[in-house]
């Protein structure tokens, strides 16, 4: 997901002048000078200015290329063969999972739904089976004893209640 | 001072306390030594669970878990040249060259040992520094909060190792995230766009789960699994560490002497710490040669440094309310939380609380170097659990934690949302750290300015008059100009050098 500078910036400068818009047309305080338009109005300018300044590529040289670690010999990644047009898009499977956490927990319960989520990710991650099956199975239960029953946090129960 | 001292004392001697602290010991060496997941990330994941603590307990929990994650960082450095913490990056290299010398016992013992005394030299700076400090903070009025808020601000973006420019623009990102809600001089709903769930503005503690959790999770999805620990026996960890402290006490005070101030000022944490402390390390060495080929007094100096700099990261967050790294904004949240709140009358109002910071410091410090030898011994177990099963967990924690702290699910959205926006502002070079802190001092940075701007009838000119404000304020400012004199420099010397050479 690395993006062009000129590209994140000019995107800082949209949300700076969006937010001193924003702060602009907030109602003010009557008989005060100041109210809660001036902040927003200060950092969107400050924003909009730092956008302009990393498109134009001002305080580019400072950043350091991210040291990676050789690898010894031998070792070479093999990842980037496997590399499809999709590939980068596997990170955005744990958002996207924990947003399906906030719609299906009420409706599943946490423990179904908590399943789901370890053997997604686990098995994204490169493991087999018989490591992903036997982790979705019980690790909502641990955590289930650890929040929902030693800390109380009010877990939705859902379609399998706990044995506890 | 006696009877606080023996009131402290109670405070940390009950059941809850001595648990939750060992509990979090062991969690804390355990995460840290996972690489990829940090000390903040593991403090982080701790703040859920400290909503059902006694306050104190609440503290410990923290205290303890950030102390052992920064060490234990240092394990897999030294086995895989893997840092477990960004805290031990700067001489992972180091350690790992003295594995394959056949030292690895004397370099992780190195670990060990220096950075207990490196906890324990922190905290003698916490007790030492903060009530003089909070006398002085008492005359502060909301023009030197404001300055002390910015100069903080612009510290972090100092600090930052990546271009200035988008560190400020992160640290503005922030303070926008912090606008958000009705907590507003004026109260009225600002940036919520008619939901609901925004009135009450963005949690800090999701916030910061996202960024430097749910982010990591992502990076994981596209990056090879680190490989396996190879299984070995160690000898004796601490042997020839004595003799160590005899032939380098003057690296050591140094590396714990910057750790100090680099903990003291807002935004630069243990990471900073570590490498500059190496940096200086290897500059004022007699034997220079020698590094980067598995030399120990690198080691020393870093490990030293890197966890000072967390008992003395919490010196600004108790008196003002400003973080001193990361770690630290996550316990100024508990600390509100619990209702500590940060300020300079903390000392006199809540001593006793207080001295149990620092007594808890000091156990934690302690009880570092028989848990961390365990840890030692164990690592190659523990290391051999694969991501594939670490990552789904971490996810869980994400999802029930967020959702604990307000038992909404607004929550686990907003660890979502934050974990896309940290992940994309890693990758493109935009420092996260600066960001969070300007999520977690934007309310009061705001504050202190609307105030003052009241107060001053929109003039800008009482900002300068008070003395302190005035020095406050030259620094800040002079934080802020600090990269274009770099930048100027930079572009003047390569003409300079030339014309040197040419001579």
């Amino acid at each position: 997901m690395r993006l062009p500078d000129s590209v994140t910036g000019s995107f800082l400068v949209a949300l700076g002048a969006a937010s001193a818009y924003g702060g602009y047309i907030l109602p003010p305080v009557p008989g005060q000078p100041v109210g809660p338009n001036v902040f927003p109005l200060v950092i969107g300018i400050g924003l909009a200015l730092c956008g302009l300044a990393i498109v134009f590529g001002i305080g580019h040289s400072f950043e350091e290329e991210e040291e990676l670690i050789p690898l010894e010999d031998g070792q070479t990644a093999a990842a980037p063969l496997q590399q499809g047009k999709l590939y980068g898009l596997r990170a955005l499977l744990p958002p996207a999972l924990l947003l399906f956490y906030v719609i299906a927990a009420d409706r599943l319960g946490f423990i179904i739904t908590a399943a789901l989520m370890v053997y997604v990710t686990s098995t994204a991650l490169g493991a087999k089976w018989k490591l992903a099956l036997p982790l979705a199975a019980l690790s909502p239960f641990a955590i289930h004893l650890i929040f929902g029953k030693l800390l109380r946090v009010p877990l939705p129960a859902g379609l399998l209640p706990t044995p506890w | 001072m006696l009877k606080t001292l023996i009131e402290a004392f109670a405070l940390i001697s009950t059941w809850e306390v001595i648990i939750a602290m060992f509990a979090a010991s062991v969690y804390g060496l355990v995460i840290g030594s996972l690489p990829g997941l940090s000390a903040t990330m593991a403090t982080a994941l701790l703040v859920p669970v400290t909503f059902y603590l006694s306050p104190i307990a609440a503290i410990a929990t923290i205290v303890a878990a950030s102390s052992m994650a920064i060490f234990s960082g240092d394990i897999p450095g030294a086995l895989l040249r893997i840092p477990g913490t960004p805290a031990s990056a700067a001489y992972a290299d180091e350690a790992y060259a003295m594995t394959r010398k056949g030292q690895a016992e004397l370099a992780l013992g190195a670990g060990v040992w220096f950075s207990a005394v490196g906890g324990i030299a922190g905290v003698l700076s916490l007790m030492i520094l903060a009530p003089p400090l909070a006398e002085v903070a008492l005359s502060f009025s909301t023009y030197e909060y404001f300055w002390l808020a910015l100069l903080g601000l612009m510290c972090a973006t100092l600090v930052a190792r990546s271009s200035p420019v988008k560190a400020i623009a992160g640290m503005f990102l922030g303070l926008l995230v912090s606008c958000i809600g009705i907590e507003n001089p004026g109260g009225v709903p600002r940036f919520t766009f008619g939901l609901t769930d925004l009135f009450g503005g963005i949690e800090p503690i999701p916030a910061l789960v996202g960024v430097f959790a749910v982010a990591q999770v992502m990076r994981a999805m596209l990056t090879p699994e680190p490989p396996p620990l190879p299984r070995r026996k160690f000898g004796s960890i601490m042997a020839g560490q004595w003799k160590l402290t005899k032939k380098y006490h003057w690296q050591m005070t140094r590396g714990n002497i910057v750790g100090i101030i680099i903990g003291v000022l807002p935004g630069a944490g243990a990471d900073m710490a570590a490498w500059v402390s190496y940096a200086m390390s290897k500059r004022f060495s007699k034997e220079p040669e020698k590094f980067g080929t598995g030399h120990v007094e690198g080691l020393v100096e870093a490990g030293a440094s890197n966890n000072a700099s967390i008992a003395s990261g919490w010196v600004p967050s108790l008196l003002f309310g400003i973080p001193g790294d990361t770690i630290a904004a996550i316990a100024i949240g508990v600390l509100y939380m619990k209702g500590l709140n940060p300020g300079p009358t903390l000392f006199t109002e809540k001593a006793s609380s207080m001295y149990a910071i620092y007594l808890m410091f000091i156990i934690a410090n302690i009880m570092m170097i028989p848990l961390g030898i365990a840890m030692i011994r164990i690592a190659a177990y523990i290391l051999l659990a694969p991501r594939s099963a670490i990552m789904p967990i971490i996810m869980l924690c994400c999802a029930v934690g967020s959702f604990a702290i307000g038992n909404n699910m607004f929550g686990v959205v907003t660890v979502a949302a934050f974990g896309v926006i940290g992940y994309v502002m890693e990758a493109n070079g935009y420092p996260v750290a600066a960001m969070v802190l300007g999520i977690v001092m934007g309310t009061m940075v705001e504050q202190a300015f609307v105030t003052s701007l009241i107060k001053s009838d929109g003039s800008i000119l009482p900002f300068f008059e008070r003395p302190v404000a005035a020095i406050l304020a030259a620094m800040a400012i002079g934080a802020l100009l600090w990269p274009v004199m770099v930048w100027a420099w930079r572009k003047v010397k390569p003409v300079r050098t030339a014309v040197a050479t040419s001579r």
